[in-house]
């Protein structure tokens, strides 16, 4: 893995080959250990040390991005060399984008040590050993434990300087009986202090002991509980919409709705790399600050994730959420945080009537993506709540919904909630309330 | 650099593995890939981008413990070497049970995909004129799209890999795929059409002859005016119909609902805390009905041109093709080494890394529903109130790969043994994975048959992306849930 003097010096050296012409280089470099588990042993065990570089060439309304693992002389030359010779095919953009030039210097140093100590591979194993002393012998472990460090550098012929470093453990834990009872609890942690794989043991294993003899229930609408894992399976399929790009392409559900009354007025949800709930890095994949966004205040859409490509087509600003894609425009939030409610989790289950537990969503994929239409499948957990008890395990079942309607009916969301690691950069959620969410599929064999 | 130079320090590396104490067996695996990505919007170039990717990984076995590291320098293999060997040594704290590995020849070999025209020889120029004749073709067919987009791939791997007993294997491998894609709003709906299917399009093993064969302009007005039309059609009914799919939608269904409950390594638990496991996993191979007679299914990593083809496994296997399910009988599971010693089989040769820095796992080949004996119009026409569905759309499927829910662009509406010609929006069909495969009633001849790709299936921890084949003809299945709407 390279430091932040050889990422330099690599940025450098680029920079020095692009004949004149304005560029952007950034320089990447992380290194992984990441141990899985099958039937409560290790059975794969694996680490992987990646640098990678990629440059993008400015010429008057045009850029041009060419990406390599390459990093000699003459890599480098090549891909600087490919990165012009295409600007001469590229048409030009909606207007010229002149290179980041303020601030001069940003960094985001995150990287613990303590943490990076904490984690050597002998240490991982001993861990996870140690999770397998609290799991009984009808039950297996299955999930994974990694450690990743991540160094990325970037800097522009404009005299430009970003920098950012973090490591972060992450950690899922599926525990099952013979006849497929199954519980599942993760988390995420970039101080050893946040760490706690005992709890995530203890929450799964007791998960799967509740899903014993499942009742199946016929599809339908239903009032859920939605555990923070699953609000964040959602969540995750909707901040594709608060994307520039996607407001560009009209892909997004808030095509010429953007400031309306949308969701529930309990929903509030922003994007802040400074909140130690969900932390990021002060600059996006173009050098450019990055901006707090409130993206829904109780339930009004208010701001999307802006790059600069998008921006410049619909006449707006970038916020700093530019994303690296294959050298096209998109952008997302990165560190989401919903607003907490009032009650505990706990609570909200103590005081329900009747209502459906879901601890997580498999295999979401939007059905329609201007109509928020959602599907997918609950998974490793999912209860039936009566009286304010959870009195038996439901046979998973596939949900259809618009998380247009899901998200305005939403009853209740919980004041205590979870740091979960997204799609892309991570999020903090609560649990919610949402009645009406409605059911379409069964999952038993015998189903027709 | 040079394959003289790169062969003498795998050999070196892997002697010195060799030497270590505990060491059962190593491989080392170094794969160069180079990507280049180009696509059109509304005739401008969107993108022009290209990777080059260059390292190895090294998979050591240590007293039945396995450990891998990935790394790009080439300068410190043994560096690396001691890295995978520490991993291996830790791993061995939680093993119950040590791995085994099957046997395997030992192969010393070359393959190289058969190509006419190498698309890097191809001028970006000419690919990117090809989009551009193909969006007017499009935006001509129908001036009121509000998008049209064409959008090419062309991968080239030079795969190198050698193992502890002898091996050595080189691979040069061409993936190349494309397609082009109509747009349209109105009434609040944004609709699609795409050519050869959506999510980047076909696939295949194959040089720049596919596409040309591909006919992206060809194409493009008949995918120009369906957009439009779409927008202008009727929400398709829900309800229990009869439905033929058209193998740019069987490749998913198959993909999703055959290709990954069939991995040996979901059966043993192995992808459970993240990708699922199988509803096959309390089955009996040679035994369990998976579907009708008129089902059968080959796993075959050699068909021509199929994007799961290959010459050897990232084991060191031979590709070969595998009997899935004969007539609806359910015979074989993909396999890996390492798995196919759990049930006491030889691999039959699919394991697979998407790059150096990931451990091969089992991956689909080619996955593929055989040709039957009907054509078109007699699927169709023993149809009184039906649907064509065409080009997937959406989809999902439990983690035991039982209930599956896709959408399509498009379905044509069949009556009387006939199409109409009418044709429905935001069609979606579900249903439970070998009911909906014993509910099959006919397959299209070899006349009607299509070798296609998907470039998109995720799979393992860190994630690896692979790319399968599926071949199949139109096929007819009876009683199927179709839409939600009535739920």
């Amino acid at each position: 893995m390279y430091n932040k003097e050889r990422i330099f010096q690599l940025i450098d050296q680029a920079l020095a080959l692009t004949q004149g012409h304005p560029a952007l280089v950034q320089v990447t470099s992380s290194a992984e250990g990441l141990s899985r588990i099958a039937n409560s042993e290790i059975h794969q065990n694996v680490f992987e040390d990646r640098t990678s570089l990629s440059v993008t060439i400015y010429d008057s309304k045009k850029s041009s991005s060419i990406s390599t693992t390459l990093l000699s002389q003459e890599g480098i030359a090549e891909a600087v060399q490919e990165a012009i010779a295409n600007l001469a095919l590229l048409p030009e953009g909606e207007e010229q984008q002149p290179l980041i030039s303020e601030p001069k210097e940003m960094e985001t140093l995150r990287f613990s040590l303590e943490l990076h100590e904490a984690f050597g591979v002998e240490t991982r194993v001993q861990m996870i050993a140690d999770g397998f002393k609290g799991i009984p012998d009808n039950y297996k472990a299955y999930g994974q434990l990694a450690y990743r460090a991540t160094n990325t550098g970037m800097g522009n012929s404009a005299g430009i300087r970003r920098y950012s470093d973090d490591n972060s453990v992450r950690f899922s834990l599926l525990v099952s009986d013979d006849v497929g009872g199954t519980g599942y609890a993760s988390m995420v942690a970039s101080t050893p202090e946040e760490v706690d794989l005992a709890s995530v043991f203890a929450i799964a294993l007791q998960k799967a002991q509740a899903n014993q003899d499942p009742i199946e229930l016929e599809p339908g609408a239903y009032t859920v509980i939605l555990e923070p894992m699953a609000v964040s399976n959602l969540l995750g399929s909707l901040m594709f919409s608060f994307s520039g790009a996607a407001l560009v392409s009209k892909m997004s559900f808030l095509t010429d709705r953007l400031g309306e009354q949308l969701f529930s007025e309990k929903l509030t949800i922003v994007d802040d790399w400074t909140n130690p709930l969900s932390p990021g890095i002060a600059f996006d994949s173009e050098g450019v600050p990055r901006s707090k966004l409130t993206l829904v205040d109780k339930g009004v859409t208010k701001e999307v994730a802006w790059d600069r490509a998008a921006a410049a087509k619909a006449g707006a600003q970038t916020t700093g959420h530019a994303l690296s894609f294959m050298g096209r425009s998109a952008s997302a939030p990165m560190n989401t945080v919903i607003t907490p409610g009032e009650k505990p989790l706990a609570q909200i289950i103590a005081e329900t009537t009747k209502a459906l537990l879901v601890t997580r969503f498999h295999y979401m994929n939007p059905v329609n993506a201007r109509q928020a239409l959602l599907t997918g499948i609950t998974r490793d957990g999912f209860f039936l709540v009566e009286n304010g008890k959870i009195t038996k395990a439901v046979r998973n079942m596939r949900f259809t919904e618009s998380m247009l309607k899901a998200f305005s009916q939403i009853e209740e969301i919980a004041s205590d909630g979870e740091r979960l690691g997204a799609m892309m950069g991570s999020s903090y959620v609560p649990g919610m309330k949402i009645t009406d969410f409605h059911f379409t599929g069964k999952t038993s064999f015998t189903d027709t | 650099m040079e394959p003289v130079v790169l062969k003498e320090k795998m050999q070196q590396v892997l002697s010195f593995i060799k030497a270590q104490e505990g060491v059962e067996y190593a491989d080392v695996r170094s794969n160069y890939i180079i990507t280049e990505n180009c696509s059109t919007e509304n005739m401008k170039v969107q993108s022009l981008s290209s990777a080059k990717n260059l390292g190895y990984g090294i998979r050591v076995y240590m007293q039945g413990s396995m450990g891998f590291a990935g790394s790009q320098d080439f300068e410190n293999m043994e560096a690396t070497a001691k890295i995978a060997m520490e991993i291996a040594q830790a791993t061995r704290l939680t093993q119950k049970h040590p791995v085994k590995l099957a046997p395997k020849p030992v192969v010393v070999a070359s393959y190289a995909t058969p190509i006419e025209i190498d698309p890097f020889t191809v001028s970006k120029e000419e690919k990117l004129g090809l989009l551009f004749e193909a969006e007017a073709l499009m935006r001509e067919a129908a001036p009121q799209l509000f998008r049209t987009q064409g959008n090419l791939m062309f991968r080239h791997e030079v795969k190198t890999w050698a193992d502890t007993d002898g091996g050595f294997i080189t691979q040069d491998l061409y993936e190349i795929g494309g397609s082009i894609s109509a747009i349209a709003i109105g009434k609040g709906e944004m609709q699609l059409r795409s050519y050869p299917n959506s999510a980047g399009g076909n696939f295949a093993t194959a040089g720049w002859e596919f596409i040309k064969a591909m006919d992206l302009p060809g194409n493009a007005a008949r995918v120009g005016r369906e957009a439009m039309a779409l927008v202008e059609a009727e929400e398709c009914p829900s309800g229990i119909f009869d439905i033929v799919i058209a193998p740019s939608q069987l490749v998913l269904q198959i993909h999703e609902s055959v290709g990954h409950p069939i991995e040996l390594d979901r059966m043993l638990g192995y992808e459970a805390g993240m990708a699922g496991t199988s509803f096959l996993d309390s089955v009996e191979p040679g035994k369990f009905r998976y579907g009708s007679e008129h089902v059968t299914i080959v796993a075959d990593a050699t068909a021509p041109g199929g994007v799961g083809t290959f010459g050897y496994d990232d084991d060191g296997v031979a590709a070969q093709p595998i009997e899935v399910i004969t007539k609806g009988i359910f015979h074989n599971f993909l396999s890996s080494r390492d798995t196919a010693a759990v049930i006491g089989k030889p691999s039959n040769g699919t394991c697979r890394a998407d790059g150096w820095g990931r451990i091969p796992i089992v991956r689909m080949t080619n996955i593929s529903l055989m040709p039957g004996d009907f054509t078109f119009d007699e699927l169709i026409g023993g149809i009184e109130d039906g649907l064509y569905l065409d080009v997937n759309r959406s989809w999902s499927i439990d983690d035991r790969r039982l209930n599956f829910q896709f959408a399509t662009e498009v379905a044509y509406e069949i009556k009387q043994g006939k199409l109409t010609g009418k044709i429905y929006k935001n069609p979606i069909y579900t249903g439970i994975t070998p009911v909906f495969w014993g509910s099959c009633d006919g397959v299209g001849n070899p006349d009607f048959w299509r070798m296609m790709g998907v470039a998109n299936c995720g799979k393992g921890e860190p994630g690896q992306v692979a790319h399968c084949g599926h071949g199949s003809a139109p096929a007819r299945f009876r009683q199927v849930k179709v839409g939600v709407a009535d739920v």
